[in-house]
């Protein structure tokens, strides 16, 4: 039985090209886009290479110092008295607002106060940003370097292809050695292989070329830099101040102690002490805001204030919106196919029953034809996704994001389209099934 | 075979009532071809419906080859529809995208019959009614006397033991009218198939075995 629904299945898609055609275009387009975009928030967001720790992750990139403004108000009243004005005059001293200077990190406050935190279980300093100008062959390329600790490789575990990372002995030396990407490798000397022990020429030193790391293609600077040295082998022209300085830090913290960290920093900002010569302002109080990746990330997209749990919990909210719309519009498309498309079908229902089919078989027939529609659709959908990902990843439109296929969202997606398809073919399917043979035969659409 | 009594169809609305059949008692003997006639809108087709249990009565018993039909929604309703029943419908109702060979096994796919021997069956009954050249046509292909003759083989596949007929020469210039009548009369000689037919055509209706009339929902004569 099952193979004549298949079989009666596939003619009506053959039969029906136009109905066919809009529903399958539907579908496949809706999966196929669909994929794409989770393929590249996986890419940009999932937990992969150089960002497998990326759950653990508490970042701190400035250090705040608040301080409240006050002022001074006069009132002046007048009085007539005698033919006379008379002036009253009252000064009022009160809050007008707070200041707040922000920046990144200094070495003393992370060295005195950030290390050693007890829920965290590594942490790396690094300054990001930093961009040089080197030349090759007369020709200017600007590179994105990364001065960083030795913590900085076992945090952020890009995959060495070639050579090491380097370690604590030659951050604490300054040795001028240089881990470079791929992309660096081919602007600066033409290949993207045997480049270790190369030599660089940056910013007046000659740096030794020691490892070889992968593009990752991700936005975030301090995740695929161009290049990662020790941050001491190139001078600061930054004037060291006590609360400021150019450091980022990152955390790993503890299994399930994400929160816990987070308390932590906030706490230890109210160590740090105030009464510094560095507190010109007369600031009262320290401020470290610890956010995780995800919010981090969604505040580079949507800054609410420094609220960085409301701006990660808008940005899902936003996904989850788009998400929905662009399935539920499909979804509602394909069920008024379905519908319509039954409908149609009501004089077959009537002659199917008057022969003897009984509403289980008119019910499963439509489901299955619903079922094969979809599963076809989702199949052209793979192949539109599978396509665009080699197009986008070729063409390279997206800078050095790339892009791979998602077998899990894609096994999601059809089991989501089949319930869709399953639901939207049972409704009228149901209904129609209990049409009188005699009103269904009246429609005498065949 | 078919056995009516008091037969009642009443159709109701909020503001009005119209009875379309009037106590009707009528018995229909194995083998017998039972012509009905009468104006339009008489009760002819709602008739015929109701002795195919195509249609709830308002009031009335039927008995259909021994057996007291009260639920018609059930599967045991629908099966017997497909074992003892075969229906042919003025506008032939054949599913317009299945071929010709497909249309005529749908009542086999309701039984627990092999591809093999379904394939064999419609193609005996395509061969009975002259359309064993057409089994891979599509209904759109067809003529209306061959698309009837499609309904014909449609509706004898299953060896039914009475086929039901709504005008089935409604639709039909004369010439291919009487090709359908002879089929349907070879079939009940030959098989000793029972066969209810309305008709409006009185030269159709007198090569039938017996002819009743209704006006006004109740039978005349």
């Amino acid at each position: 039985m099952l193979k004549n629904y298949l079989n009666l299945a596939w003619r009506i898609l053959g039969r029906r090209k136009f109905f066919t055609f809009i529903s399958l275009f539907g579908i496949s387009f809706t999966l196929g886009i669909l994929m794409v975009v989770l393929s590249f928030l996986q890419s940009e967001l999932g937990t992969n290479s150089p960002l497998s720790n990326k759950d653990s992750f508490v970042y701190i990139q400035q250090t705040s110092l608040q301080r409240t403004y006050y002022d001074t108000i006069p009132t002046i009243d007048t009085i007539f008295e005698k033919d006379q004005i008379l002036y009253d005059t009252t000064y009022t001293y009160k809050e007008s607002g707070t200041g707040v200077s922000q920046s990144s990190l200094s070495n003393s406050i992370i060295e005195t106060y950030l290390k050693d935190l007890p829920s965290a279980s590594n942490m790396t300093k690094f300054m990001p940003g930093n961009l040089q100008d080197v030349y090759v062959n007369g020709i200017k390329l600007s590179l994105n370097i990364l001065l960083s600790d030795a913590n900085y490789w076992s945090i952020f575990d890009h995959k060495i292809i070639e050579g090491r990372s380097f370690g604590e002995e030659e951050v604490e030396s300054g040795t001028p050695v240089i881990v470079i990407s791929t992309e660096t490798a081919m602007n600066y000397f033409g290949r993207k292989e045997n480049v270790v022990n190369e030599e660089m020429f940056i910013n007046g030193i000659t740096y030794k070329v020691i490892g070889l790391y992968p593009n990752n293609g991700k936005i975030i600077s301090y995740v695929s830099p161009d290049a990662v040295s020790p941050y001491t082998s190139m001078v600061s022209s930054r004037k060291k101040e006590f609360y400021f300085g150019p450091f980022n830090v990152m955390y790993l913290a503890k299994p399930n102690s994400i929160k816990q960290l987070k308390s932590d920093i906030k706490a230890v900002a109210g160590t740090v002490p105030l009464d510094h010569p560095d507190n010109k302002y007369d600031y009262k109080e320290v401020i470290f805001q610890p956010e995780t990746y995800n919010e981090m990330y969604a505040e580079g997209i949507y800054y609410d204030g420094g609220d960085a749990e409301k701006s990660l919990s808008i940005m899902k909210l936003v996904l989850i919106c788009l998400f929905l719309f662009f399935t539920i519009l499909p979804t509602l498309n394909l069920i008024n196919l379905n519908v319509s498309r039954i409908m149609d079908r009501s004089s077959e229902i009537g002659v199917r029953k008057a022969f003897g089919a009984h509403q289980g078989n008119i019910i499963t027939q439509f489901i299955v034809e619903n079922i094969v529609q979809t599963l076809l659709g989702s199949l052209i959908g793979f192949l539109i996704a599978w396509i665009l990902i080699q197009i986008i990843n070729n063409g390279g439109y997206l800078g050095n994001s790339v892009l791979s296929f998602n077998l899990k969202f894609f096994v999601y997606s059809i089991l989501a389209t089949l319930l869709f398809g399953v639901l939207s073919g049972f409704v009228p399917a149901y209904k129609m099934s209990k049409l009188q043979i005699v009103d269904a035969l009246k429609e005498n659409k065949l | 075979m078919i056995k009516l009594n008091n037969i009642t169809k009443v159709y109701r609305t909020k503001t009005i009532e119209t009875t379309a059949l009037n106590e009707i008692d009528l018995h229909v003997p194995k083998g017998e071809f039972l012509s009905i006639m009468g104006p339009s809108g008489c009760g002819k087709s709602t008739l015929l419906n109701i002795m195919g249990l195509l249609d709830e009565p308002s009031g009335g018993t039927i008995q259909v080859d021994g057996q007291t039909i009260s639920k018609y929604t059930s599967k045991a309703t629908a099966q017997f529809r497909n074992k003892k029943l075969g229906f042919i419908f003025q506008s032939f109702h054949l599913i317009p995208d299945l071929n010709v060979i497909d249309n005529v096994e749908l009542p086999l796919l309701y039984r627990k019959i092999s591809k093999k021997d379904r394939r064999e069956m419609a193609s005996k009954a395509l061969e009975s009614v002259g359309l064993a050249n057409r089994k891979q046509h599509f209904p759109n292909q067809l003529s209306g006397g061959q698309k009837q003759r499609v309904a014909i083989a449609r509706a004898i596949v299953g060896n039914p033991t009475i086929i039901l007929a709504d005008e089935p020469t409604g639709n039909l210039d004369s010439v291919m009218g009487d090709e359908v009548i002879e089929i349907l009369t070879k079939l009940n000689k030959e098989n000793n198939t029972t066969i209810v037919m309305v008709t409006h055509d009185e030269r159709m209706a007198m090569k039938t075995d017996r002819l009743i009339r209704l006006y006004d929902g109740s039978q005349i004569a």
